[in-house]
């Protein structure tokens, strides 16, 4: 039987909108958790925050630095968890440092609208079958990310007003870290067809760079820039 | 001697010998530490070249500083720039589209949840 609903839960409804198969993900969620009953006496707090740059290892597995999540070991061994674990909290600090709480107690019935079971359940099979450097570097494209604070003070320091508010700068962070990607990736293409091997070199990346312009994906300056 | 405009872009990579100033002169390595872990993830070396992280630290910043400016511009227009300028000028780049409303629904997310958090904490206070 469900849970009674907390106002929590009753407004993430009326957000989003529901998908019909929420209960399905409810049972899931609950059958997969049998040994955490105090969580939902705690309050009745069933918030499992899912999100993809919080919670590394995918959506059924709670925060590493919950003590009982040891208990569930999902895909992956307990070493991960363990090394996930301990740079939880320095990557639990590039966010605001209330999450931190939110995550240890919290477990989200209701996920985000990009994870429908099937697709977690696809996730995890792969992510299952990761091998140790793959696990790393998958690690390290989920956490990375650009300062917040650096990103502000150039954002202020260009528009020159001092109102950047905090969405603005988180969507300029997903925003520059995507292009970091396209411009890796890009590299690395170039890379292959000059049959070369090893870490990315500047001429790499300046033929990336110029691949991107070609294809649009950099804005043009209006005004050229004239003295660097 | 020296051109005077020279000296006025302060904001282009001047070396650091001119004294810091309330502005933000461009410091070499602002973002360098994350760059590392995030080259790395999308497919570089783990310990990639440090020039070419300068290299791409350049290229991200001469990004960001296009973009906002682009964006001041469209949103002059409206008065103030606000979020959804910099969501107009990504609107045919739609990977990087899904990604920043994905991001700003989950921070919708977090705050609600935060509060509700706090909320839950206070009751639990005044019952004890």
């Amino acid at each position: 039987m469900k849970q009674s609903k907390d106002p929590f839960e009753a407004a993430l409804e009326e957000q989003e909108e529901s998908p019909p198969d929420s209960p399905v993900g409810e049972d899931e969620l609950n059958s997969q958790t049998p040994n955490e009953p105090q969580n939902q006496t705690d309050g009745g707090h069933n918030l499992l925050v899912d999100d993809d740059d919080y919670d590394d290892m995918g959506p059924n597995i709670k925060n590493p630095s919950h003590p009982s999540s040891s208990s569930t070991p999902k895909l992956h061994s307990t070493s991960v968890n363990a090394n996930v674990a301990t740079r939880a909290t320095t990557k639990n600090k590039e966010y605001d440092d209330d999450e931190e709480e939110e995550n240890v107690e919290v477990e989200l019935s209701k996920f985000p609208s990009s994870a429908d079971p099937a697709k977690m359940a696809k996730m995890q099979a792969i992510l299952s079958q990761f091998t140790e450097n793959q696990m790393s570097r998958y690690e390290s494209f989920r956490r990375s990310a650009l300062q917040r604070s650096n990103m502000r003070r150039l954002l202020v320091s260009i528009t020159g007003s001092q109102k950047i508010s905090l969405p603005m700068t988180i969507v300029v962070c997903g925003i520059a870290k995507m292009f970091v990607g396209e411009l890796v990736e890009k590299a690395r293409i170039v890379m292959t067809e000059r049959t070369e091997s090893g870490p990315i070199r500047p001429c790499h990346i300046r033929e990336a760079y110029r691949r991107l312009k070609l294809e649009g994906k950099v804005p043009k300056r209006s005004v050229q820039r004239l003295f660097r | 001697m020296s051109n005077p405009s020279a000296g006025a872009s302060s904001k282009s990579k001047v070396g650091s010998s001119q004294p810091s100033e309330t502005s933000f002169k461009r410091k070499r390595g602002v973002f360098q530490k994350d760059l590392q872990h995030m080259m790395y993830g999308f497919g570089d070396d783990p310990n990639p070249l440090p020039e070419t992280v300068a290299l791409v630290e350049d290229i991200v910043v001469e990004y960001v500083t296009d973009m906002a400016h682009k964006a001041q511009d469209i949103g002059s227009k409206r008065g103030k720039l606000s979020v959804e300028d910099f969501l107009y000028l990504i609107r045919k780049d739609l990977p990087k589209l899904n990604r920043c409303t994905e991001l700003l629904s989950m921070q919708e997310e977090l705050k609600q949840a935060r509060k509700a958090f706090e909320v839950d904490e206070e009751k639990l206070g005044t019952l004890e």
